[in-house]
């Protein structure tokens, strides 16, 4: 399945594809999943650092595919631009801390628990889904 | 302003809703884990993310330009909120060039003005509008991009540039007025013309002593007075030939700034007429105020396709003085064109054509059906020029790699030769 991921990576940054590179990482993921299979119940505690990688190899692998105009830039944009993927791999890295730390906090779960948890995930993406909605494509007269 | 989403935020709200769902049915934290921060960072990013307040100008530093030469566009960018990623593109007609680069990437600070001059070179005469700036804005998460356009029009005319000529055209006939043309009418001058018997009025100082002494009687010198001339400048644009940027129109163009300044500077009178599609003329006046006029015009100058049958009579009649030289320069492409030249020396015009050769500027066809076709219509353009000859129109072709001054040259023998025969 790695092996897989790779190979969906590897074709959409050449084929310059966003949604394919978005199942790319989706398929890293889905190896990370089934390695859970055979690990049991115990937590994780590399997650963090997972969290991270996973974010970085998204990252870098929009940076690259973005589309480029033949410009004259600022020397120190890249120098910039790599300060805040480092920071933002810092940052997810605490937000996944933070959530296996609820996690563990949670004890066992219980039925009250769970459903609070997918009501939960379900509000999330939903709200979600309305700020990428809103902030789709819109033309403004006015500017 | 056009705001549009990256593909970072279609990707990520979908990484993060499959592996929340994913936790969810597998049982597993982890994914929640890895998941949560594609989430967070698409809602912090959005949250962040406004539309830019951006001011731009962009100021020419000078509206006249000769083609060939540079001109400076002074660009300035101001924003009341940081911008992290600014992409400026200033829009450059056809027949401008930046010697920079544009278009350029750059980061605002808030509050910050930013400026900087990109070079022109004016690569092509014409009226080009300068000043309109299109730019494109991303917000620090790369979530959203922002598109639009500003700037007000600034109008930069390149004007045609002129080359050496030693020396104009002369024409048959002057106007009553002092210049630096020798007209062939007698009167007061410097140009020796004949000799004659006194005549009461005379002045004392004009008495030639060597033929007094010789006949026993008084002569006195006659000579040529130096009067100015009408000239007009008549450009056909009915139609061009044209490859590769460059054509029949932009050689017209160029003679005829060239001819109108040498003209001008002798203290003529140069009036304008652009035949074609689009009517255009401008009366015969002198003075430098008339040469900027010319020039003016001569930006308008454009091919503009029309059909409609056109003759002298749609020109106003004190657009071509009377006795004035008319200096015609066309590709003799359009019937209804070479029809107007034939037309104007049957009225008796003072007329020389410059033909403007198109060949230069097609493309040949190789075939033996072509080329039979091409020597069939050089042999036509012969049997025209022939015709324009006989009726005592000098004609000379002129093509691109050849000085104005040796066909002006070239235009000045024949018309002596002419003026022989009309004796």
């Amino acid at each position: 399945m790695g092996a897989l991921a790779l190979a969906m990576l590897a074709v959409a940054l050449v084929s310059r594809s966003g949604p394919g590179l978005g199942w790319g990482v989706a398929a890293l993921g889905g190896e990370y999943a089934v390695w859970f299979a055979e690990q049991g119940s115990a937590l994780d505690e590399l997650t963090p650092a997972y969290a991270a990688a996973f974010i970085l190899v998204a990252e870098l692998g929009l940076w690259s595919i973005e589309p480029r105009v033949e410009a004259w830039s600022d020397p120190e944009l890249p120098f910039r631009r790599l300060a805040y993927v480092v920071v933002t791999c810092a940052g997810a890295a605490a937000v996944a801390a933070l959530v296996l730390v609820l996690a563990a906090a949670g004890g066992g779960g219980g039925a009250v628990l769970e459903a609070a948890g997918i009501a939960a995930v379900i509000g999330a993406l939903a709200l979600l889904g309305v700020l990428v909605h809103r902030s789709a494509s819109e033309v403004d007269s006015r500017a | 302003m056009t705001r549009t989403a990256t593909a970072k935020l279609r990707v990520y709200p979908a990484l993060a809703g499959l592996g929340l769902i994913g936790a969810l049915a597998l049982g597993r934290p982890e994914l929640a884990a890895v998941a949560a921060p594609f989430a967070v960072f698409v809602g912090i990013g959005l949250a962040l993310a406004h539309r830019p307040e951006l001011r731009i100008f962009a100021e020419l530093e000078r509206q006249r330009q000769l083609e060939g030469r540079h001109v400076g566009v002074e660009l300035e960018v101001a924003a009341t909120r940081p911008v992290e990623r600014l992409e400026l593109l200033l829009e450059l007609p056809e027949g401008l060039e930046a010697e920079e680069p544009n278009p350029r990437l750059i980061r605002l600070a808030g509050d910050e003005g930013h400026s900087f001059e990109i070079p022109l070179r004016c690569v092509h005469w014409g009226a080009h509008d300068v000043g309109q700036v299109v730019w494109r804005a991303r917000d620090a998460f790369g979530l959203v991009t922002f598109e639009g356009s500003s700037g007000e029009q600034a109008w930069l005319k390149v004007y045609p540039r002129g080359e050496a000529l030693r020396d104009v055209l002369r024409p048959l006939e002057t106007q009553a007025f002092s210049g630096n043309q020798v007209a062939r009418t007698r009167g007061e001058g410097i140009e020796f013309a004949d000799l004659r018997p006194f005549t009461p009025g005379d002045r004392v100082r004009r008495v030639n002593w060597r033929a007094t002494a010789r006949r026993g009687a008084p002569w006195v010198n006659e000579a040529h007075p130096e009067r100015n001339a009408d000239v007009v400048i008549f450009l056909d644009t009915f139609a061009e030939a044209r490859k590769a940027g460059a054509g029949t129109l932009d050689l017209g163009v160029r003679a005829a700034a060239t001819l109108a300044s040498h003209y001008l500077k002798e203290k003529d009178r140069v009036g304008l007429v652009s035949f074609g599609g689009v009517l255009n003329w401008l009366t015969v006046s002198s003075g430098i105020t008339q040469l900027y006029r010319v020039v003016d015009s001569l930006l308008d100058a454009q091919i503009v396709l029309s059909y409609a049958w056109k003759d002298l009579d749609v020109i106003p009649a004190r657009t071509l003085p009377p006795r004035a030289l008319v200096i015609a320069l066309s590709p003799l492409l359009d019937e209804r064109a070479i029809g107007a030249l034939m037309d104007l020396r049957a009225r008796g015009f003072d007329l020389a054509v410059l033909e403007l050769s198109p060949f230069p500027f097609i493309e040949e066809d190789l075939s033996e059906t072509g080329q039979l076709a091409l020597r069939l219509w050089r042999l036509r353009r012969e049997a025209m020029r022939s015709r324009y000859a006989a009726l005592g129109v000098a004609i000379v072709e002129w093509r691109e790699d050849v000085p104005i001054t040796a066909v002006v040259e070239e235009v000045r023998g024949f018309r002596r030769h002419a003026r022989v025969v009309r004796a």
